[in-house]
């Protein structure tokens, strides 16, 4: 079951000894994604758990290190990801956010 | 929201700058990482704006000249979750700390009983992700797993709390216990996802050291810092300082957890590191103590400072809890080296701040590098002799960083 947490669409003027006798409110950015080669199958199931923010921190990485982490994602994390749509989303990593290995060489 | 972060992202996202990336198939010394996406600074709930490598679960980076402080302050203070579903909301009539598993009488204690059945303990302590500057394997080496913190994934503060071991003790612990399990409110978006869970040997747990802080520099603890209570281990790395602490299971065998026996570990050898490059395939063991590690303050990378102004270089040093006694300055790239001098004793938990003033007489470019030892002889790395672990975890090697006098 996946439970997606819906934060508000607001930065809230946060004072700095906001009490939290309220709930607190997160603010929501919008890590951007680059389109097309199936951008969407990336965001469907690399957004549940955790924003963009965490693929962009990587850095331009190798096909066999996006092909393990988005292996990670599945084995070790549990995303419900099917395997044509995890080779989909590694094609897009590799394009967009990384490199074959052999680039160059 | 907008405005804060429209400028900030649009464009700089979309260029990844040309790559001059090389495969981790070659054991070369290589940078990997050249241009990386610039996160945007963000001002989240009881936080100034701060690096935002994430939102959701929030990760936020505190920047560099943090460290010309011995006290991190609550608002500037990093802030590093694991999963997504944090609860907003916390009502103190509602919450309790439950302690339970092999005890005699298993308890359920509000954040008052905390206070008031007690007796208060303060301590000042280093809290450091153990990932802490795994950026910087990059240059020594290989690019490593794992999210890419500089050194802003590390603060100080003065935590005050009621000891673990005297909560174990009015829960009474079983002579068959043998390990002690923490985990705290925040969960996954997937259920199947491994539970954010820790776990130490018993021993440990009653050392008397670990505290369930509820206060954190004077102040309850922030939200984003894990209110209302927080587990402190001084001396080690904050994989286990659980945040929004709700339960505590004493145990009598070790369980098996993704983030003991996965996440969070390192080579299971003396140097505790493998060869640059390699994968995950070797034994492992959690990481523990820290390392001795110093980072410069002031100034921060690329400043342009005026020929013969005096310039007081600082910046903090900390270890295990064995105690600094020394942190050596370079202004020439490391071909020699001096002596800071070392501030205010807070406790060997706490930052050593240290200070060099200094007088530049010629125009150009130098590198400022600081290196410390500690009281037992532990001595930072160069930048090229640090081991490597594919983790990433524990880097420690000097630090550096380039200034221009014009
Ligand atoms: C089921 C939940 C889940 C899904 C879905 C998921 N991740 Fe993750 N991801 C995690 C967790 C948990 C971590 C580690 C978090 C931590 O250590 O705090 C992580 C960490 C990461 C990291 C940080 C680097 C590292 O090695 O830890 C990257 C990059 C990443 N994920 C990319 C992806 C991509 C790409 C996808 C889509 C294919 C994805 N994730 C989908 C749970 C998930």
């Amino acid at each position: 079951m996946i439970k997606i947490l819906i934060i508000a669409l607001l930065l809230g003027a946060t004072s700095l000894f906001a009490q939290v006798s309220k709930p607190i409110e997160m603010p929501y950015i919008d890590y951007p994604m680059v389109k097309g080669d199936h951008d969407e199958v990336a965001q469907q199931y690399c957004l549940i758990c955790h924003s963009f923010g965490y693929v962009l921190n990587q850095g331009k990485k190798s096909r066999p290190y996006w092909t393990g982490t988005v292996a990670k994602m599945v084995n070790e994390f549990k995303a419900p990801i099917p395997k044509e749509d995890q080779q989909t989303i590694i094609n897009y990593l590799v394009k967009h956010y990384g490199y074959e290995a052999n680039a160059g060489h | 929201m907008d405005k804060i972060n429209r400028r900030n992202f649009l464009g700089a996202g979309l260029i990844l700058g040309a790559s001059t990336l090389l495969g981790k198939e070659t054991n070369k010394k290589i940078i990997t990482s050249t241009k990386e996406f610039e996160a945007p600074i963000v001002a989240f709930p009881q936080k100034k704006p701060m690096k935002a490598i994430s939102d959701r679960p929030p990760l936020l980076e505190s920047s560099r000249d943090i460290f010309s402080q011995v006290i991190t302050p609550n608002d500037q203070f990093f802030v590093r979750w694991h999963m997504p579903d944090i609860p907003t909301y916390i009502d103190l009539n509602e919450f309790r700390l439950e302690i339970k598993g092999s005890v005699e009488k298993p308890l359920f204690l509000s954040v008052d009983d905390l206070k008031s059945k007690f007796e208060p303990v303060e301590i000042t302590s280093v809290l450091q992700c153990g990932g802490n500057s795994r950026k910087y394997y990059a240059a020594s080496g290989q690019a490593t797993h794992g999210v890419q913190w500089g050194h802003g994934a590390m603060g100080c503060a003065v935590w005050k709390g009621a000891r673990l071991k005297d909560i174990l003790n009015m829960a009474g612990v079983k002579s068959t216990a043998k390990f002690v399990g923490v985990n705290g409110l925040e969960k996954p978006a997937v259920d199947e996802t491994p539970k954010f869970f820790r776990e130490m040997e018993i021993d440990e747990a009653l050392s008397g050291e670990l505290i369930v802080a509820y206060e954190m520099n004077g102040e309850d603890l922030p939200y984003l810092n894990g209110f209302p209570l927080r587990l402190v281990i001084p001396g080690h790395f904050s994989d286990s300082w659980v945040k929004m602490l709700s339960e505590i299971t004493v145990m009598d065998e070790y369980r098996k957890s993704f983030f003991m026996d996965v996440a969070y570990t390192v080579p299971d050898n003396d140097c505790e590191c493998v060869i640059s490059g390699s994968d995950f395939e070797y034994k492992r063991k959690p990481i523990a103590a820290m390392k001795v590690k110093s980072v410069i303050g002031y100034p921060t990378p690329n400043t342009v400072i005026k020929k013969g102004s005096r310039v007081q270089i600082t910046g903090v040093a900390f270890d295990q809890g064995k105690g600094i006694k020394e942190v050596m300055i370079s202004l020439d790239g490391g071909k020699s080296w001096g002596a800071t001098a070392l501030q205010k004793d807070y406790g060997k938990y706490a930052y050593r701040q240290w200070t060099y003033s200094w007088e530049p007489k010629a125009k150009g470019e130098y590198t400022i590098m600081v290196r410390a030892i500690n009281r037992i002889g532990n001595i930072q790395p160069q930048v090229d002799e640090i081991g490597w672990n594919a983790g990433g975890y524990q880097y420690n090697a000097v630090d550096s960083v380039n200034v221009k006098i014009v």
